[in-house]
């Protein structure tokens, strides 16, 4: 036998290890559940960082314990890890992390403290003592964008989303496809601001939509200009994070909020009652397990659709898929064969639109 | 088209302007010979103090704005004892200074309750009949007075540096500090002087960054807009006109490329992106290979002074 064959072989066995079935052995802790939480942005930042604070009040009222947190804490390591481990030095054995920079210095900290259980929102690492756990947004903006294809009267909608990636491009397209549900000429103009939080070019694209003849203004972003444009320009607007009518009342028909209290206390459970095994890819809820949910809806939105809507989350709620195929993209591409679903792998990765979704190349 | 190209036309003073307010007291700071790197800071001190005036005091969008060049230019008083009286590194001194803004503002507008509360902001003033004039009416004259009043301001700064006794007295501490000083020029005071007027300026722009454009304020809100400054002056070499001319190319891209994206156009956006850095680079390989090229860079800029006998 060859040197390269022993090579191919190592590297063969090298790749299979990792499939070999994990022994699902469930996190046991060694001492008095005590739970941290660590906040990326401000706690009152009135979107992303504030609805984790607002779950963490939740939970504090439906576990009857204190649950301490730091906000402003950035997605670096030297900003993480005094955080985490002053923490832990403290006692505290449940951390929860809220953001997607966190994923790193948590797979490090989960496998240097094993008997701390880790949570992270939106983070992409796993392992036996950490569990990243993220909402299908889509189902929430799917029927947000019902609301926007119900109201508008151009059928031109307008999306300001932060950068072009998987759980970006899966609200885009469900959003598309909400809206055409309504109307089925609906088409949806999509402008990408390249960062999360920059109001200055996130108010830029917003007017740049309006003056495009756009009537409707989704987003997802961290900062609600958007909605604040929609409302100074008259016309209407959908929210994400949290419930947007805090800051345009009048143009907000629709939010797509998240309720991360549904989601964490069940692991947190779990994780008490030591049945937690942390789902080896990550915890993707659907809006039934807590995933994200709807404000809606405003008074804009005529009460036939508003009944429709609600009967759609209902159907959501008990099982029905947004990507269920068969389905096209807007190239004509067939993505999802008849009779499937869009795998949670796909939509990590989704890089395409459906028809009627207009973004630059 | 054409409605596309009036409409983007329009737009590009709001972009332009806190470039051009920004590099414009980045002028005057550096012209005394202090480099400064905390632009990013002042901007965010000022849009912080802008929309703290409009929340905590009431819709006085004109008073925001000169709380916001006060509150800039008390913070770089800091600056200016760091590097004029003590003599720190202007690099470091200038790069603690964004940090200690940063966190500043965060805690601050955390503790007021300021993060993402819309404010009403700066209104257009259209001037009149002028207003009215198809396609030159929309870009010229339908605008905030902070638009109105940025030419002018930049034919004062550019009049006072070049033309004036104070402006030769500024010169000569950026260019030769010793010669200044044994002149009797008093380089200290002269560069805390200019400290404080050039970074009201960065603070003005960034208080009209949150009171005029954003409409709102959000932890580090200015996104890098500081450094662009930075490399503005460097591009402009300076000189307060090219300066504008500068602003209006880095604020035209930026007001061109949502409007692209919203019209549906398929442009390369991140080449877009790049123009403003690519013309900086260009200049400033263009200045290397002039012979005369580097004549007007401050000569002492960056350099702390300290009298012949105390060395």
């Amino acid at each position: 036998m060859t040197r390269p064959f022993f090579k191919a072989a190592a590297v063969a066995l090298a790749l299979l290890l990792p499939l070999a079935p994990a022994v699902a052995a469930p996190f046991k802790l060694k001492a008095e559940p005590k739970i941290a939480m660590v906040i990326f942005g401000q706690k009152n930042d009135g979107g992303w960082s504030q609805a984790a604070d607002e779950a963490r009040v939740k939970m504090e009222a439906a576990l009857d314990m204190k649950i301490p947190a730091v906000d402003g804490v950035k997605e670096n390591a030297t900003a993480i890890r005094p955080v985490v481990e002053l923490f832990i030095k403290r006692g505290y054995n449940i951390i929860i992390g809220t953001a997607f920079g966190y994923s790193d210095t948590f797979k490090e900290l989960s496998e240097k403290y094993p008997d701390v259980a880790f949570l992270n929102l939106s983070g992409t690492t796993n392992g036996p003592n950490l569990e990243s756990v993220y909402g299908r947004t889509y189902e929430s903006q799917y029927l947000c964008g019902m609301a926007a294809g119900a109201v508008s009267k151009t059928g031109k909608l307008g999306f300001v989303a932060a950068n072009p990636f998987g759980v970006v491009n899966w609200t885009i397209s469900a959003y598309e496809l909400g809206a055409r549900k309504m109307n089925p000429n609906a088409t949806l103009n999509v402008v990408y601001t390249g960062i999360w939080n920059d109001p200055v070019k996130e108010r830029a694209a917003a007017e740049a939509l309006v003056d495009q003849g756009v009537d409707v203004l989704g987003q997802h972003v961290d900062t609600p200009a958007t909605q604040i444009v929609a409302q100074e320009r008259g016309i209407y607007g959908t929210g994400h994070h949290r419930d947007m009518r805090e800051f345009a009342p009048k143009a907000t028909i629709c939010s797509s909020v998240w309720t991360w209290d549904k989601a964490l206390l069940p692991e947190i459970k779990k994780i008490m009652a030591g049945t937690w095994v942390p789902a080896p890819n990550g915890a993707l809820l659907s809006m039934a397990k807590g995933g994200t949910d709807i404000a809606c809806c405003g008074p804009a939105v005529p009460p036939a659709a508003v009944k429709e809507i609600l009967a759609e989350r209902k159907a959501i709620i008990e099982g029905k898929q947004i990507y269920a195929g068969p389905l096209e993209d807007r190239d004509g591409k067939l993505r999802v064969p008849a009779g499937q679903v869009l795998s949670d792998a796909d939509l990590w990765k989704m890089d395409w639109y459906v028809k009627g979704v207009i973004t630059q190349k | 088209m054409f409605d596309f190209l009036v409409n983007w036309l329009a737009n590009v003073p709001i972009f332009a302007l806190p470039y051009a307010l920004a590099a414009l007291g980045l002028i005057i700071t550096e012209k005394a010979g202090v480099l400064s790197l905390g632009a990013e800071g002042f901007l965010l001190i000022g849009a912080m103090s802008g929309i703290g005036v409009l929340l905590g005091v009431g819709d006085y969008p004109l008073l925001a704005l000169i709380v916001a060049a006060l509150a800039a230019a008390l913070l770089s008083l800091v600056y200016a004892l760091l590097v004029v009286t003590l003599r720190v590194n202007q690099v470091i001194g200038g790069l603690a200074l964004v940090f200690l803004a940063q966190g500043m503002t965060g805690v601050i507008a955390t503790r007021a309750g300021w993060t993402s509360r819309p404010v009403a902001g700066l209104h257009n003033v259209p001037l009149g009949s002028l207003a009215e004039i198809p396609v030159l009416g929309p870009i010229l004259f339908q605008h905030d007075p902070l638009v109105f009043a940025t030419v002018p301001l930049v034919a004062l700064v550019a009049y006072v540096l070049n033309r004036t006794m104070f402006g030769l007295r500024l010169r000569a501490v950026g260019d030769g500090p010793d010669a200044a000083d044994a002149a009797g020029i008093g380089v200290a005071l002269t560069r805390y002087g200019a400290i404080a007027l050039g970074s009201a300026l960065v603070g003005l722009a960034g208080g009209y960054l949150a009171v005029g454009v954003a409409k709102i304020w959000v932890e580090g809100m200015t996104g890098g807009r500081g450094w662009i400054a930075v490399a503005l002056v460097i591009f402009a070499r300076w000189q307060p006109w090219r300066a504008l001319g500068g602003a209006l190319l880095f604020g035209g891209i930026e007001a061109l490329i949502p409007r692209i994206a919203a019209a549906g156009l398929a442009l390369p956006q991140y080449l877009l992106l790049m123009t403003p850095y690519l013309a900086t680079l260009a200049v400033m390989i263009w200045i290397c290979l002039r012979q005369d090229g580097r004549s007007l860079e401050p000569r002492a800029l960056g350099v702390a002074h300290m009298r012949e006998e105390r060395r």
